[in-house]
């Protein structure tokens, strides 16, 4: 088989360009290697001398997981039996009437802080984000509330917790974030038919750009809502209330059979909050709105059943 | 008094003069197409006539007030329609009432009744008093089309202008929008021009005819002068066999694929 020059060259030059990616590629490999040598040197990860910690660390594994026997069936059902004592004796789940922990519980709590602080950064969230679009406010004056969201980022809601209402302030900066960027995507088109009917500026943003964006702005609310009953719990461990404090209350004991419980508890109330949202949005996005949340929620045991049997 | 004054209106963007020296008189009650190919003007014409443009030079009048910024007795419809699709038709009607409203009121509804029934009667000027709840963007192109022009409606107005109102619908549905603006403006006495690109609507439907071509006017003319020759002018040497429906069809709206076959079958010229 014989080829023309032109081709070998091109040949040539294929080859040439892929040994030029293959060294390239490999001295990026041997940065990032040193990279994260020095990463694990400046976290004193090599003093940490696991192998002294092993048998400390494998005897807090047995009491984390009380209900594994080491022979067999393997399995202890009375390790089940205590995570349950714990939960009911603390009401973690359940607070009855009239309690300390009233109704749900110190999961209740928990959540109660993450809809309570999205509830009071929702209206500042809507003012900020609105005033943050540049369709609102002219361009150099737009920053101002821009900036203050993005200060407001910049903090993380575990430091806010030290100085001033954390998830509100957190939502704050976070859903305001969103709202704005969500705005800049809306059509030109029903603004100009709102000025047309002579429409004043507040009626202009209402109809002519909010009305564009609802069923996102719910949206976003609810994920915003997700990720705060995930920092209510963080909080609750520097002594916000709830299963944070729980949870570090019992570690405090070195009572670690009681920590997974809590941890437990935990996963299902974040699971059962993000499966609560995750329908509505999903409803949502599929602009069922009409059939309404309390059609939603009746149906949501049925659906869990269809989609289980499937 | 609303007639209109289009008086030596230029439209400069940059270096792209959109307008030149545009100028006609619309008396009160009359109902005018525009006409011409896309990029003649015909947008920013209507654009500079509800004040959604500022003219590089030249004024338009209505009455005797010229127009510098968007105004309520100045309805407009588009051509995207561009109702707010998560409302309902009838919410969408009470929009033209906003003016007419405080924000607070318009926010939660609390218009006066004479304002809500006046959205409703508009949906039924438009055949759509039965869709009335109806979510916007379940609707048909058509459909929400209509519901712009109810929009406009409630608006009071004594000017209407739309800006394409059929260009993204199917025959059928652009005969019945013409239809319920021909029937609207002549119910209420309004002064109305309506741009288009269909010769066959524009003739069926139109009194007076004004042409735009690159900018300028090159027609002026009522029905008897709308002829080959104008078409000609405006279109430039297009094909235009097939353009034209035979007349004396029903003003209905109803779609009639004989008659526009026919008109295909004979060369569709000046029957």
């Amino acid at each position: 088989m014989s080829h023309d020059d032109t081709v070998r060259d091109r040949y040539k030059a294929i080859v040439l360009a892929r040994r030029v990616r293959a060294l390239v590629f490999g001295v990026g490999l041997v940065v990032l290697a040193v990279l994260f040598y020095y990463a694990l040197i400046s976290v004193g990860f090599f003093e940490a001398n696991i192998p002294t910690y092993l048998p400390n660390f494998l005897n807090a594994l047995r009491d984390f997981f009380p209900f594994l026997a080491p022979t067999f069936p393997f399995i202890d059902p009375t390790g089940v039996v205590a995570y349950w004592t714990f939960i009911t004796e603390q009401n973690l789940i359940w607070g009855g009437f009239g309690g300390d922990t009233p109704l749900l519980g110190e999961a209740g709590i928990t959540l109660a802080m993450g809809f309570a602080g999205t509830v009071m950064g929702f209206p500042l969230a809507l003012l900020f984000g609105v005033l943050g679009s540049g369709r609102v406010t002219p361009f150099p004056f737009n920053f101002i509330f821009r900036g203050l969201m993005s200060s407001i980022r910049a903090i993380p809601a575990l430091v806010w917790g030290l100085i001033y209402i954390p998830i509100a302030t957190d939502t704050v900066g976070n859903l305001g974030r969103l709202f704005t960027d969500e705005l800049e995507e809306i059509e030109d088109g029903p603004i100009e038919a709102m000025e047309t009917t002579g429409a004043n500026k507040p009626q202009l943003i209402t109809f002519g750009m909010l009305s564009q964006v609802t069923t996102p702005f719910i949206a976003w609310t609810l994920y915003i809502f997700e990720i705060n009953v995930r920092i209510a719990v963080s909080l609750g461990i520097i002594g916000g209330g709830g299963l944070g404090q729980v949870l570090s209350v019992q570690q405090g004991l070195f009572r670690f059979t009681n920590m997974m419980a809590t941890i437990l508890v935990i996963l299902v109330l974040i699971i059962s909050v993000e499966i609560v949202s995750q329908r509505i949005r999903s409803a949502l996005r599929e602009g069922d709105e009409a059939q309404g949340l309390v059609a939603l929620l009746l149906g949501f045991p049925q659906r869990m059943a269809e989609a289980a049997l499937k | 008094m609303s007639s209109i004054t289009v008086d030596g209106l230029t439209k400069r963007f940059g270096e792209t003069v959109a307008l030149d020296d545009v100028s006609f008189e619309i008396p009160e009650g009359e109902f005018v197409i525009v006409l011409g190919v896309s990029g003649s003007g015909k947008s920013t014409l209507l654009r500079c006539m509800n004040g959604l443009e500022t003219p590089t030079e030249g004024e338009i009048r209505i009455g005797d007030t010229p127009v510098t910024e968007p105004r309520p007795n100045i309805a407009m419809i588009f051509q995207q329609h561009n109702i707010i699709e998560q409302m309902n038709a009838y919410s969408n009607a009470l929009t033209g009432s906003l003016n007419r409203n405080t924000f607070v009121d318009s926010l939660l509804q609390r218009q006066s009744e004479g304002d809500k029934l006046q959205a409703l009667d508009a949906l039924d000027t438009v055949g759509l008093l039965d869709e009335a709840q109806q979510n916007a963007q379940q609707m048909s192109g058509g459909q929400q089309q209509r519901v712009g022009i109810a929009r406009a409606l409630v608006q009071d107005p004594t000017v209407l202008l739309a800006d394409e109102p059929v260009a993204s619908l199917d025959p059928g549905s652009s005969q019945q929008v013409m239809g319920y603006l021909r029937t609207a403006a002549a119910e209420r006495g309004l002064t109305a021009a309506i741009s288009l690109h269909q010769v066959n609507l524009a003739r069926k439907f139109g009194e007076r005819f004004i042409g735009l071509r690159n900018g300028q006017k090159v027609f002026d003319g009522y029905r008897d002068e709308f002829d080959m020759d104008v078409i000609d002018q405006v279109y430039g040497d297009i094909d235009t066999e097939g353009m034209f429906a035979p007349d004396g069809e029903a003003n209905d709206g109803s779609v009639d694929d004989a008659g526009s076959k026919r008109a295909v079958d004979s060369g569709g010229m000046g029957q």
